[in-house]
């Protein structure tokens, strides 16, 4: 593991809040590495405060304590190298899937002919074709996502933050998404941290898999998958991975 | 994430501001407000034929507090007048715009026989009976109240119509499933899920009353606080104008205000999550 | 109900033809009360061929001399004139305190202290400073109009969901994207529904403004059939104003459709 390049670093990482009742610890000291190219998932029971975490790397929330190390380098903010797919996919009901997707590189003033160019491709990766000028109130729950994922791609960030993505979809659609994701990264590289709550979805994707303990959000042991792609989801390394996992996993009521 | 609070401020909104800042703000931007006002006057940019003084409009307040000149009543007395008025013609139109609205919007063959009544009143605005019930009703309180009555009315109807309509069908399965009656679906689950839209219609239809109140007094009156206004145009008296114009302001959000409380009473449920 | 209930054999049918003949009966019925209601008061309350007889004399015979439409064209080119100001005075302010909590302490506190004063209470005021010409009818239209605008730009702008800030914030965009392409287009059906209310409003405003001194629109036209004793010109009047109030709001309902595609394909 040590040749392998460190792309984002995070040290000490805490985030509190201050609340009615007093102090809240939401995320308590994180320290985590995670690699060039890889596909970390991040597994937790629900809201242990791993969206606060990945928040916190989005830019969209500051840490309490702690900093986070992109390449070296402090980061302050949102960054451009830094990408997220939304929880609840988070589309704009009044923009077009085109529209929706074009939105960082239009952001970062680029020119019309470029972007959409750049976003037609993106859209046809993730299987949109025919769809570019639909409004996202006419989409199916896994097409509003699959959105989510152009969108998050076509503004080339270097790392991709994905929070539980596939949370609200039925288990069908779900495990044709984890597919989906796991073609497009092993198509288009790219260094992926993927929140879920989902054993059996953080097995098939994750090249790493952090478990976090229940609420403040804390890790508790890191998993490396090394199964070969793509994988079968009823092979006896896979369910062993999957056990080993769940017997180390808290209860969350 | 259930525990996530408003981020720093990034947008430069002034979301970090703390609550204190806002408050000497609002408070800032009246008495600014206020004092520009009286200052425009005390250098005469502004003539006080055209408008008066906030200080003088105090002052006049106290003073009709007991005085009945100009108009013929004094403020208490012009106050109640309009105040009977309004609330007259509110509660009639909630007393029965509600139950029909509710009705209405539950079983199908009274829509379809009231609905087309509806739709062709709806669209008149409530001020252009006035002259019909002028010569119906006189100029008194009768006449009034019903003009009232009818632009109170329909937000009654049309938001309980709507409220009751959008009564979730799960919830309605769940009584049907537990053996209860179509007009006990109706009195249980109906009617409370369709509180919170009568409400704002209630509160809509306050609004309406009221300043359609000032149109009917201004129009076909011999007291209360549209009449006072329109006497004090007469009378070239500004001050007598503004006063008025306060008096009706203040007390339309004083209704507004204890209709929100009541209505966190009744519908409280709605609002904790 | 009671009758839903005593034709339950082939209930569908029955139903379906009850359904069709309601909405009928209910007409026919408005249409006998009229006239059983005018019948012995002729005088106070006109039959329905006294009023269709009345409007087609209107037709020819002008008043004041503007004719029955020139009547409609004038109230409507005062509401039109002060619809399309306050749209973009309260767009504009209702933007800028629905963003800046600052500028909403300030101002908004002020608006909110004038907001409660009925626009038809402004008449008389406007009137002494303004006489009664066009421009103070046109004035008043607009206080009418300018504070729904305001009210639901505000709500609106102020309630801009979190995901979607978020998003824009992730995407890096600059604080003029964020209102442009974020807060604004998020906001737009509340600013509707503020535009809606403020069509019915002005309609209302400028037949109270008419009917406190003008010398022409349709507000006149009621009042000079209440000094006239010509009740027939009077319902000729109301009828109108029914009808050209609802064309009003089915045009602002088709414009709304023409620039929000989104809510129409839901």
């Amino acid at each position: 593991m040590g040749e392998k390049k460190i792309r984002l670093k995070l040290t000490n990482l805490k985030k509190s809040y201050d609340t009615a009742k007093g102090k809240f610890q939401a995320v308590e000291q994180v320290d985590l590495e995670v690699y060039d190219n890889e596909f970390l998932v991040l597994l937790g029971p629900g809201h242990c405060g791993k969206t606060v975490l990945l928040n916190m790397i989005a830019g969209l929330e500051e840490q309490t304590e702690g900093e986070i190390l992109l390449d070296g380098k402090a980061i302050n903010g949102s960054d451009p190298r830094i990408g997220m797919v939304f929880q609840k996919t988070a589309l704009m009901p009044w923009k077009t899937v085109m529209q929706n997707v074009e939105i960082g590189p239009k952001f970062r003033k680029v020119e019309k002919t470029p972007r959409r160019k750049k976003a037609q491709e993106y859209i046809d990766l993730v299987g949109l074709k025919g769809f570019e000028k639909s409004y996202p109130s006419e989409l199916s729950g896994g097409m509003k996502q699959r959105v989510g994922i152009a969108r998050a791609y076509t503004n080339d960030p270097e790392i991709l933050l994905m929070d539980e993505p596939f949370g609200a979809l039925d288990a069908q659609t779900r495990f044709v998404m984890e597919q989906e994701v796991s073609r497009i990264w092993e198509q288009e590289k790219r260094t992926i941290i993927f929140v879920t709550n989902n054993i059996e979805e953080a097995c098939y994707l994750g090249d790493r898999i952090v478990l976090f303990s229940e609420c403040p959000a804390k890790v508790k042991e890191i998993y490396v998958n090394d199964l070969p792609r793509p994988r079968d989801v009823i092979s006896p390394e896979f369910l062993k991975l999957r056990t080993r996992i769940s017997d180390n996993t808290d209860l969350a009521l | 994430m259930k525990k996530r609070k408003k981020k720093t401020d990034p947008l430069g909104r002034g979301r970090n501001c703390s609550k204190y800042t806002y408050q000497m703000l609002s408070i800032a931007g009246i008495l600014s407000f206020l004092l520009v006002w009286q200052l425009l006057l005390e250098f005469g940019i502004l003539s006080d034929r055209y408008i008066s003084k906030p200080t003088e409009l105090v002052a006049l307040f106290i003073q009709k507090m007991t005085d009945s000149s100009p108009d013929g009543s004094t403020l208490p007395i012009a106050t109640l007048a309009s105040l009977q008025v309004a609330l007259t013609g509110l509660l009639l139109a909630i007393v029965t715009g509600v139950p029909l609205g509710l009705l209405m919007g539950w079983y199908k063959g009274l829509d379809k026989f009231f609905k087309p009544i509806f739709e062709i009143i709806r669209p008149i605005p409530p001020i252009s009976w006035i002259p019909l019930t002028i010569v119906w009703l006189g100029i008194g309180l009768k006449a009034k109240a019903f003009i009232i009555f009818f632009a109170a009315f329909i937000p009654c109807v049309i938001n309980s119509y709507t409220g009751i309509k959008l009564t979730q069908q799960v919830l309605i399965n769940v009584a049907k499933t537990c053996g209860a009656s179509n007009f006990t679906i109706f009195w249980k689950v109906g009617i409370p899920s369709a509180m919170p839209m009568t409400f704002a219609g209630i509160r809509v239809a306050f609004g309406n009353a009221w300043s359609t109140l000032v149109a009917a007094e201004m129009l076909a009156a011999n007291a209360g606080l549209g009449y006072m206004i329109l006497m004090g145009r007469s009378f070239a008296r500004p001050d007598i104008i503004m006063l008025g114009m306060v008096c009706i302001g203040a007390l339309g959000a004083l209704f507004t205000f204890i209709l929100g409380i009541v209505e966190k009473r009744i519908v409280g449920w709605r609002n904790v999550k | 109900m009671k009758k839903e209930n005593t034709v339950v054999p082939n209930k569908i049918k029955a139903s379906d033809v009850l359904y069709f003949v309601l909405p009928i009966l209910s007409i026919a019925l408005l249409i006998v009360c009229w006239e059983v209601a005018s019948k012995n008061t002729a005088e106070s309350f006109p039959t329905i061929t006294a009023t269709w007889e009345r409007f087609l004399r209107l037709l020819d015979k002008p008043i004041m001399r503007v004719s029955y439409w020139g009547h409609i064209l004038a109230s409507l080119k005062r509401v039109c004139i002060a619809l399309i100001v306050s749209w973009a005075i309260g767009i504009s302010f209702g933007i800028l305190i629905g963003w800046n909590k600052k500028m909403d302490a300030f101002f908004g506190t002020i608006f909110s202290f004038i907001r409660p004063i009925p626009p038809i209470a402004w008449i008389p005021l406007i009137t002494i400073w303004f006489g009664i010409d066009e421009f103070p009818k046109i004035l008043i239209v607009f206080i009418g109009a300018v504070m729904p605008v305001v009210i639901n730009t505000h709500a609106g702008l102020s309630s801009v969901e979190d995901l979607y800030l978020n998003v824009g914030t992730a995407f890096n965009a600059n604080k003029r994207q964020m209102l442009f392409e974020i807060a604004i287009p998020s906001a737009l059906p509340s600013i509707f529904a503020g535009i809606r209310t403020s069509t019915s409003t002005a309609w209302m405003v400028v037949l109270a403004a008419e009917m406190l001194g003008a010398k022409s629109g349709v507000g006149f036209l009621v009042v000079r059939g209440m000094d006239g004793f010509d009740m027939p010109l009077v319902l000729v009047a109301m009828i109108t104003i029914g009808i050209v109030g609802a064309l009003l709001s089915i045009i602002t309902n088709c414009i709304e459709r023409g620039l929000c595609p989104w809510e129409r394909k839901k």
